[in-house]
């Protein structure tokens, strides 16, 4: 696999931003998904399939103690099975890849945060006493528990794109549907996404012309 | 500018390093708030100082980018020496707001906005172009509000609620709740038509059918399916077809 160390590096940066440095949102499957297609050698992989895992990301909002998928490393495991497979063939197994990474990745958020929790018990005597040394440790293995957990997802996603791509056992036409059928995934899951957010009162009227210039855009071009 | 407050702007940006169920993000609000409070008369040794990080290291939770506000607000009433139980109160009065405002405000607004712009780029120019103009516009948004609630936390202390009731706030979120929706359906349509772009008329009918199937399962039969989950139901089941389709 080509630039396998920086897509390691890469998906564990994109992990990390999720919630624990930065939140500048390099975790977006659009950012991390082209940025990995780059560092795969095929930049229009990883491009159409950060565009295609947008929009399953656009279904949920990462609001106070929600669970949310992980899908940095997540996009870049689904950049690098798409990466060198020629035209749309590579898609479908792609999105499967990165799905099944993505959630597991948001079971791995849980452990973190339970680790996280535990850690409280333990300098809970120097968080009583306002000790600024119990808030730094605390800080410091959170931090570095979640790069663990960024780094193994995105190890784990990286296999998983090996396997499919040697393994996968899949005709022309049967990648083909797969393909189709994930784009038609990512549309719905959009559309909810999309329903929940602008799904009453005038947000609602404003999802509805937004519909209309699209359609028209599409129609125009 | 207050000694202490680049510090803290860039302990906010890990202020979630710690989260967990029991507090939230109180630690990391706490460590954020830690180098406003040096300069306390009594330094270190003042009572304030410790009493302080150990009073917002309890729970507390808030927006990550509003957590700024919080940090600056509760340095500054200790530095004004408002008795402990009403900075107690503060703490308390600021959970709600500042999540909720936040929320509506970025996650509900801002974020998915700058999603749509970043996506309509990506397929009108090119999907590098789409990343810089999305990376690009957030984080102009992210990083100003992180800027602002920060300043303004320190600036009003106690009366921190009247910055959050203010004017560009309320613009903020009526803006974020008519563009938001109104970019986002712009950008369905378009996204759609060029990610099937390279698939045959059929595939594209197919996929047609998948969306509505998928939107009727989300929206209608079983509305708490994550999209991941219907993702991952749709994709697999298709996966197996194929594979047994040779």
């Amino acid at each position: 696999m080509e630039g396998l160390w920086w897509l390691v590096l890469w998906g564990t940066v994109a992990g990390l931003d999720l919630v624990s440095l930065g939140q500048v949102m390099l975790g977006r499957p659009l950012v991390a998904g082209t940025v990995a297609g780059l560092l795969a050698g095929d930049p229009g992989a990883g491009a159409v399939v950060g565009v295609t895992l947008e929009l399953f990301a656009l279904d949920l909002l990462p609001v106070g103690g929600a669970q949310y998928p992980d899908y940095g490393p997540a996009a870049v495991a689904g950049a690098a099975t798409a990466a060198g497979v020629p035209g749309v063939l590579g898609l479908g197994p792609a999105i499967a890849v990165a799905l099944v990474t993505g959630y597991l990745g948001e079971q791995a958020v849980q452990i973190v945060r339970r680790g996280n929790a535990a850690d409280v018990g333990r300098n809970r005597a120097g968080l009583d006493a306002g000790e600024v040394a119990s808030l730094r440790r605390m800080q410091l293995h959170g931090m570095l528990r979640d790069a663990a957990r960024a780094l193994l997802m995105t190890l784990f996603g990286l296999a998983l794109a090996a396997l499919a791509r040697s393994w996968l056992p899949l005709s022309l036409r049967g990648a083909v549907v797969v393909g189709t059928v994930a784009v038609g995934a990512a549309l719905a899951v959009a559309a909810t996404g999309a329903l929940r957010l602008g799904g009453r009162g005038t947000a609602r009227v404003w999802l509805a012309a937004g519909l209309v210039v699209g359609a028209a855009w599409v129609l125009a071009r | 500018m207050k000694r202490g407050m680049l510090a803290a702007w860039i302990r906010t940006l890990i202020v979630q390093a710690s989260w967990n169920y029991d507090r939230m993000v109180g630690v990391g609000v706490a460590y954020a708030m830690e180098p406003l409070l040096r300069d306390l008369p009594g330094g270190r040794a003042d009572g304030r100082y410790a009493g302080a990080l150990k009073r917002v290291a309890g729970f507390f939770n808030a927006h990550p980018y509003l957590t700024g506000m919080a940090a600056g607000a509760l340095a500054r009433v200790e530095y004004e020496r408002v008795p402990e139980p009403q900075a107690d109160r503060l703490r308390r009065a600021l959970i709600g707001p500042l999540g909720s405002v936040g929320d509506q405000l970025i996650w509900a607004g801002w974020l998915p906005l700058s999603v749509a712009v970043g996506l309509v780029v990506a397929v009108l120019a090119t999907v590098p172009a789409g990343v810089v103009s999305f990376l690009g516009l957030y984080n102009v948004g992210h990083l100003a509000l992180r800027s602002w609630g920060l300043a303004a936390g320190w600036r009003a202390g106690i009366g921190v609620a009247g910055e959050l009731a203010g004017r560009w706030i309320h613009a903020g979120l009526r803006f974020g709740a008519a563009a938001a929706p109104f970019s986002i359906g712009v950008m369905l349509p378009l996204v759609g038509s060029w990610l099937l772009r390279e698939f045959g008329g059929n595939e594209r009918l197919e996929a047609a059918i998948v969306a509505l199937l998928g939107l009727l399962v989300a929206r209608v039969l079983v509305p708490t399916l994550s999209g991941v989950r219907l993702g991952l139901l749709l994709v697999v089941t298709a996966l197996v077809a194929g594979w047994l389709w040779q």
